[in-house]
């Protein structure tokens, strides 16, 4: 942890935290899931005795997500001049095993909105059940009305706090982007801890510092759709080349005033035979 | 490694009363460890024509309170039939981070505005609701860089003065206001969280509030 | 009394085909067996004269109280069922106590009333009467009378409906009537205070029954802050009426 990072004591600590803060028995086992070499037990597995023993002694089994399992990597999103891009790829990693290829990140909510989702698969599920029994709500409504991107982004940015304030996070971080009638392109971003914000670009998890560089210095709001595209296939590029947890399948989703389109799974075309590429460490000398 | 459910977003946040006139500024950089997650998000909450606040800390507890304060401001309003003053709002921010005592808003507040008298009021915070009327103060990743500016240049009656007199400065509106781009410029030169922009609100009885931004570093 | 009597009047739930509702209108009518209570308003603060009924003269004349402190800058006089009145200032001074607490200042005067007022309306409402709740109306009037920090001296008169009214001068109980009159005639809005103390006590004695001693009045003020005279002061007010009168 950066120490700047960390809390006073009294408040990781106190009292209130206690009942959900990893007793060291269970600290083991959160190492025997994400180390698999450590210690006697089997690579990726739960310890079935531990659980028991646990039970016996009469202390209750831990309910909450500490740390994630099957987990998606970067989401890249930005505003174009008619509406906004989403980019995300198709994998669902177990720890560093690529174990899924072909998980949809990317969800359609309504006609103006997409979300798109990094971290833990099944807690976006979760959320893509939330935001499905909200879109039914609003369809019996039946007022004419629907939610704007900017109220899905509120309405996930409490969904998140709240549960962060149980102690119990979903562990994720979610993109929301889309198209208001009124209001114009929207992206936003909201994480586990409630952590929110809007720009004219987003990226999560490795996106931000591998892609959103790029977006800095070349995405417009008054971009064109081209302009757009082919941006967001450079930053997923250079994710591609640079993040290990990431494969060559992609979705790519625009939302304009028209309404949602979702690209089927692609690939890009990539070019491993640059020189720095076959000798990487021949321009940098005495590292490794 | 536990979970935490706290993060530290940075920013900096300086708050200036004086005669006829207060300051508030808050720079607009948002950072989780050492990334930047966005170089344009307000930490300041306009609560009404007489009282500011600026939280620095956790962004996800300082949503959750500006959108508290938001309701208790407005919910007054519709009852009393007036704005809530400054010290009101004072009192009740101290209440509101005192409830969460054993589980806190990992903040750290300013509320700023004008009191009946007209004259800048003050009232620093920290997390769990502690605080106290000051003539000015400044919160978050870089008031240890701030303070002391502010101590040695706003020409302030010493704290420690005995009978005790309100530190506010003898300094006209637009010398603070220059203070301030000053510290914050400072600020901005050795303290990473703060950066890209600072947000100054200044109220006035005679203009409300206005506000304005200036660019920083945005390294 | 009502022409339309009929079984209409007995629940409090229930409006007649008239729309009304009975037991709110009879409670109304409880105030006018109360004794009578003034109060003036002027730009200098609010003066509250009340009769006292000395029933005996084993009576400790301070123990009928009929004017009460609420909060410093706070106080009301009441006419109609005093254990009722009770209850409702009881409920006041908790009221002003939580907003000090929230707010660290003075419970705005017509705030107050409105706080007393939401509680006169929640008569009849199921559930529980800890809460606050009440079966029946309250059978009991107040004059608010207080000092806003933004809006200066205020005088407010509550009724069992749960209605407030602003007032520049108000007189409730028994002989709200008569003396409602005389405060039309003779208030005038440029008043000082020691007038309008004057004129509040003059009406009183006025309409009394029984002679006007400083055992059967109380006088309070609010300027700013909420005061009770002593037996003295009211003794000195009592004398100059008769100098004058």
């Amino acid at each position: 942890m950066i120490p700047h990072c960390q809390l006073p004591s009294h408040i990781a600590t106190g009292p209130h935290v206690s009942p959900f803060v990893s007793s060291p028995s269970h600290a083991g086992r959160a190492e025997d899931l994400h180390v698999p070499s450590s210690g006697s037990s089997a690579p990726f597995s739960v310890a079935p005795s531990a659980d028991h023993a646990e039970a016996s002694a009469g202390a209750e089994p831990r309910k909450h997500t500490t740390y994630p399992y099957v987990t998606g990597n970067s989401v890249l999103a930005i505003k174009y001049k008619d509406g906004v891009l989403m980019a995300a790829d198709m994998l669902g990693a177990y720890g560093s095993t690529k174990r899924y290829k072909s998980v949809q990140r990317i969800l359609r909510v309504n006609d103006t909105t997409i979300v798109g989702a990094s971290g833990e698969i099944s807690d976006f599920q979760y959320i893509s059940n939330l935001l499905d029994e909200l879109m039914t709500q609003d369809f019996c409504y039946d007022d004419g009305c629907t939610m704007t991107p900017k109220e899905v982004h509120a309405y996930l940015c409490r969904v998140m706090y709240n549960r962060r304030n149980k102690m119990d996070p979903l562990w994720n971080s979610l993109v929301v982007a889309g198209v208001d009638k009124t209001s114009g392109s929207f992206v936003g971003s909201v994480g586990m801890l409630g952590t929110s914000y809007t720009d004219s670009h987003v990226a999560t998890s490795f996106g931000n510092h591998l892609s959103r560089p790029l977006f800095r210095e070349f995405q417009r709001d008054d971009m064109s759709l081209e302009e757009a595209v082919s941006l967001m296939q450079e930053a997923l590029r250079v994710l591609f080349y640079r993040d290990k947890t990431s494969i060559n399948k992609y979705v790519l989703a625009k939302v304009e005033s028209s309404g949602v389109a979702i690209s089927k799974p692609f690939a890009l075309d990539t070019k491993w035979d640059l020189k720095a590429f076959v000798n990487p460490s021949k321009h940098a000398v005495g590292s490794w | 490694m536990s979970w935490s459910p706290y993060d530290l977003n940075g920013g900096t946040c300086i708050a200036i009363g004086g005669e006829g006139y207060c300051i508030v500024a808050a720079s607009t950089r948002l950072s989780t460890g050492f990334s930047i997650l966005t170089a344009d998000k307000s930490m300041i909450l306009p609560v009404n024509s007489k009282c500011l606040i600026a939280s620095a800390g956790f962004d996800g507890d300082r949503s959750q309170l500006h959108k508290v304060l938001t309701f208790r401001s407005e919910n007054y309003e519709h009852f009393h039939k007036k704005p809530m003053s400054c010290p009101a709002m004072a009192q009740m921010l101290g209440n509101t981070l005192y409830y969460k005592r054993f589980f806190p808003y990992y903040t750290f507040n300013l509320c700023a505005g004008l009191d009946d008298q007209g004259l800048g009021c003050v009232y620093t915070y920290d997390a769990i609701g502690s605080h106290e009327r000051v003539g000015y103060s400044c919160q978050g990743s870089g008031k240890d860089l701030v303070q002391p500016v502010l101590d040695n240049q706003l020409k302030a009656p010493s704290i420690l003065e005995l009978p005790p007199k309100v530190a506010v400065t003898s300094l006209s509106k637009d010398e603070a206001i220059e203070t301030v781009k000053i510290a914050f410029s400072a600020a901005s030169e050795r303290d990473i969280y703060t950066g890209d922009a600072v947000e100054i609100f200044v109220m006035t009885p005679e203009h409300g509030v206005q506000k304005e931004i200036l660019p920083l570093r945005r390294d | 009394m009502f022409m339309t009597r009929n079984e209409y009047d007995r629940g409090v739930n229930c409006f007649s085909p008239e729309g009304r509702i009975f037991q709110v209108e009879y409670a109304i009518e409880a105030i006018k067996l109360g004794t009578t209570a003034i109060g003036i308003r002027t730009s200098e603060g609010v003066v509250l004269a009340v009769e006292k009924r000395l029933t005996s003269t084993l009576l400790v004349p301070s123990s009928v109280e009929k004017i009460m402190e609420i909060d410093d800058h706070l106080g009301c006089a009441t006419s109609g069922l005093t254990s009722d009145a009770r209850t409702l200032v009881a409920h006041a001074r908790v009221e002003c106590q939580n907003h000090r607490f929230t707010y660290n200042e003075a419970f705005p005067v017509e705030s107050c009333t409105q706080s007393i007022c939401d509680l006169s309306l929640k008569f009849g409402e199921d559930g529980d009467e800890d809460a606050g709740g009440m079966s029946r109306p309250f059978g009991v009037a107040l004059l608010m009378a207080g000092w806003d920090p933004v809006e200066g001296p205020g005088l407010y008169h509550t009724d069992p409906s749960g209605t407030y009214i602003n007032c520049e001068a108000k007189a409730i109980g028994s002989a709200a009537e008569v003396a409602q009159s005389t405060l039309k005639e003779q208030y005038k809005p440029g008043m000082t205070f020691k007038e309008a103390e004057k004129l509040a006590v003059q009406t009183l004695k006025q309409v009394m029954e029984e002679k006007i001693t400083s055992t059967n009045v109380d006088i309070a003020s609010v300027k700013p802050n909420f005061r009770l005279y002593a037996t003295e002061e009211v003794e000195e007010i009592i004398k100059t009426l008769d100098a004058s009168s």
